[in-house]
């Protein structure tokens, strides 16, 4: 990334920082009162964020599916990038959630009274094995770079590199080889755990017996293809602005255009069986989303700009670095609305006929649209998430690994 | 004139049916509500009794009554269906809860830890009747104007009221706005704090047309019981399979 480049999205980072400050302030002192969503549709946009952050971190599960699973080989180069970007991603997905919960003072109580019959535990488990797997795994990805910055004299602040290093001074040929068996042991951990942890974001809600779309054996499959097509546009999309390594990003490219056959063909099939099945439930949730008040971000945003014109650019472009990059940009950043149009419908569908004529109340009533205070809580995490990337972009030696003295296939 | 009206009113059966449960081993008592639909005026005299008595602030709500118009005019009726948790046996918002925060205790009631509930939610998606609520610290006072009054002041005095928290679950809650059960689930838990003291949830006590009939099912002098026999009984949902505590009369 070009210096002023670097400089104008440090600049936009701290912007959306202090103009997101006022939602966070109000989310601090007020709790969960200043937000639009009730009790009949009880998760709004920080949830959306959270699947469509959930979903980003995919993409080192990708990159390590196809260097180990499909053994290409070229594919090691990206380890400290995917590492790293899951690591930011994580980050801001955990914010959302923690946000998201009415009294999240009480968040240990995952560690002192957990029930294991939850979803949202193992959610909470496997999450927490994400993080572990990969702040280790960045971690000796960067540590031959570590000590060696910590041990130059021109470079600023060597005690943190060696306080990261943690107090090593020098990196043998063994310490190499082991760390690159370490390195090679975590991505192989990783799989599973990270097709568990895909798999039982979507159970989380396939598991409700009463939601129309949610209750289906389809919704976990949904959301690690889901995942893996979000994930892996942003890392396509990292690898153009960071790496520029163009036979990586077309390659990626063709893994994120199967991807997106995938998903819109389970979203098609989702439609198909729905619409025949004439479950009135399961047509009125299908209805607000074809046809609801934010039938724009499923027909325009999703299937146009985030399904339609990356799908062509991949199909007829797909040679070119450049508009793969765009194809993916599209991807990642109309992926919201994907998310968004999985989370409210399905709570927008009253459980109970008449339920809809009774006991008028904001906070019970299924029309939902995020107000300010959501929107500028969301841009100070992704903010957040933007200015950490951007400041470990320049600050750590996470995004080169080949040519500025890194590990060779170190992933 | 015996045939015509009752001999005592349910209350007072029910209320000597409670006073013999609480007498019974409480882990063999089993708490039940029948409603019958066929008496229910929808005054929601229930819904404003359950307000007042759990001191609910706006947007929570434990019982209310939907209100169903069925058919095309003019064969027009209208049913009214109350509506409070069905304290089911295998509920749906117990298993999800990540903190057992919700759980049944040893009289078949569900009930809600507010202070270790961490608000996550997933319990009201789970519930398929809709008969959980969050509290999102609204306040019926928010907008009072601060008008002049002889006393102590209209906002204050407003306060007074909904500052100082309901007894729930039997227990002295902080003075609302300083924690719980602000952000918490919140659910109706059948009035365990009247029970007791041998008093009927309120919902029963203030149903105009005596329609609620609570009590032990597993006494067989108890109303309930008998209810319970009767070829009208049905409960929502049963093709969920969460067996309801709370059924109804056709």
């Amino acid at each position: 990334m070009q210096r002023t480049s670097f400089y104008f999205f440090i600049g936009l980072a701290v912007l959306g920082l202090l103009v997101g400050s006022w939602g966070m302030v109000q989310r601090l002192l007020y709790g969960l009162n200043p937000v639009a969503f009730g009790s009949y549709v009880p998760w709004g946009l920080w949830v959306a964020f959270y699947l469509l952050f959930l979903g980003l971190s995919a993409g080192a599960f990708l990159v390590t599916t196809l260097a180990y699973v499909f053994e290409m080989e070229r594919f090691h180069r990206l380890g400290r990038l995917a590492a790293y970007t899951v690591l930011i991603v994580l980050l801001c997905e955990v914010l959302f959630i923690t946000l998201d919960l009415g009294r999240m003072s009480r968040i240990y109580r995952f560690l002192i009274s957990p029930s294991f019959t939850s979803l949202m535990t193992w959610m909470f488990i496997l999450f927490n094995a994400m993080l572990i797997i990969y702040a280790l795994k960045t971690f000796f990805l960067i540590r031959e770079d570590l000590v060696a910055w910590s041990q130059d004299p021109q470079r600023k602040g060597r005690n943190l590199y060696r306080l990261l290093a943690l107090g090593k001074s020098d990196y043998s040929p063994a310490d190499r080889a082991r760390d690159h068996k370490t390195v090679h042991g975590l991505s192989l951990i990783s799989l599973p755990v990270g097709l568990l942890f895909y798999g039982t974001n979507g159970a989380f809600f396939a598991i409700l017996m009463n939601r129309p779309i949610w209750n289906s054996a389809l919704t976990p499959l949904l959301f690690i293809v889901a995942a893996v097509l979000s994930g892996g546009a942003l890392i396509a999309f990292l690898t153009h602005v960071f790496l520029r390594d163009d036979e990586l990003v077309t390659s990626l490219g063709k893994a994120v255009l199967y991807n997106l056959v995938i998903l819109v063909f389970l979203e098609i099939l989702q439609f198909f069986v729905g619409y025949l099945g004439d479950n009135p439930r399961v047509v009125a949730a299908l209805d607000l989303i074809a046809l609801g008040d934010y039938w724009w971000t499923f027909w325009i945003v999703h299937l146009g700009l985030g399904g339609l014109i990356p799908l062509l650019i991949l199909i007829f472009s797909k040679n070119s670095p450049r508009a793969v990059t765009w194809a993916c940009a599209l991807i990642v950043l109309t992926f919201l609305a994907v998310r968004f149009n999985f989370i409210i419908p399905d709570l927008a569908v009253y459980k109970l006929e008449g339920l809809e004529h009774t006991f008028y109340h904001a906070r019970l009533r299924t029309h939902y649209t995020p107000n300010l205070n959501e929107w500028l809580v969301s841009l100070w995490v992704v903010s957040l998430g933007l200015l950490a990337f951007l400041l470990g972009s320049r600050w750590l030696p996470v995004i080169s690994s080949d040519h500025r003295g890194g590990m060779q296939h170190a992933h | 004139m015996g045939k015509i009206l009752p001999s005592e009113d349910v209350l007072i059966r029910m209320q000597r049916d409670l006073k013999r449960a609480l007498q019974r081993d409480p882990k063999k008592v089993r708490w039940t509500m029948v409603i019958d639909q066929g008496k229910c005026t929808g005054c929601h005299s229930c819904t404003l009794g359950c307000v007042a008595e759990n001191k609910l602030p706006p947007g929570v709500v434990y019982r209310l009554v939907i209100e169903e118009e069925i058919g095309r005019y003019p064969a027009v009726r209208r049913r009214f269906l109350p509506r409070p948790c069905m304290h089911c046996q295998n509920p749906p918002c117990t298993k999800v809860c990540p903190v057992t925060a919700t759980y049944i205790n040893n009289q078949g009631v569900v009930v809600v830890d507010y202070n270790r509930c961490i608000g996550c939610r997933y319990c009201l998606v789970a519930c398929p009747y809709s008969a959980r609520t969050s509290d999102f610290g609204e306040w019926y006072t928010r907008n009072t104007p601060e008008a002049p009054s002889i006393l102590v002041g209209r906002t204050k005095a407003a306060q007074g009221y909904e500052l100082q928290p309901a007894t729930e679950y039997g227990r002295k809650w902080p003075q609302r706005g300083t924690g719980s059960p602000i952000g918490n689930a919140r659910k109706c838990h059948f009035c365990l704090h009247r029970l007791a003291v041998g008093m009927l949830p309120a919902c029963v006590t203030t149903c105009t047309a005596r329609a609620t009939f609570f009590g032990d099912r597993n006494d067989p002098e108890s109303l309930v019981y008998q209810l319970l026999g009767s070829p009208r009984i049905f409960v929502l949902k049963p093709e969920l399979g969460t067996q309801p505590a709370v059924y109804y009369l056709k």
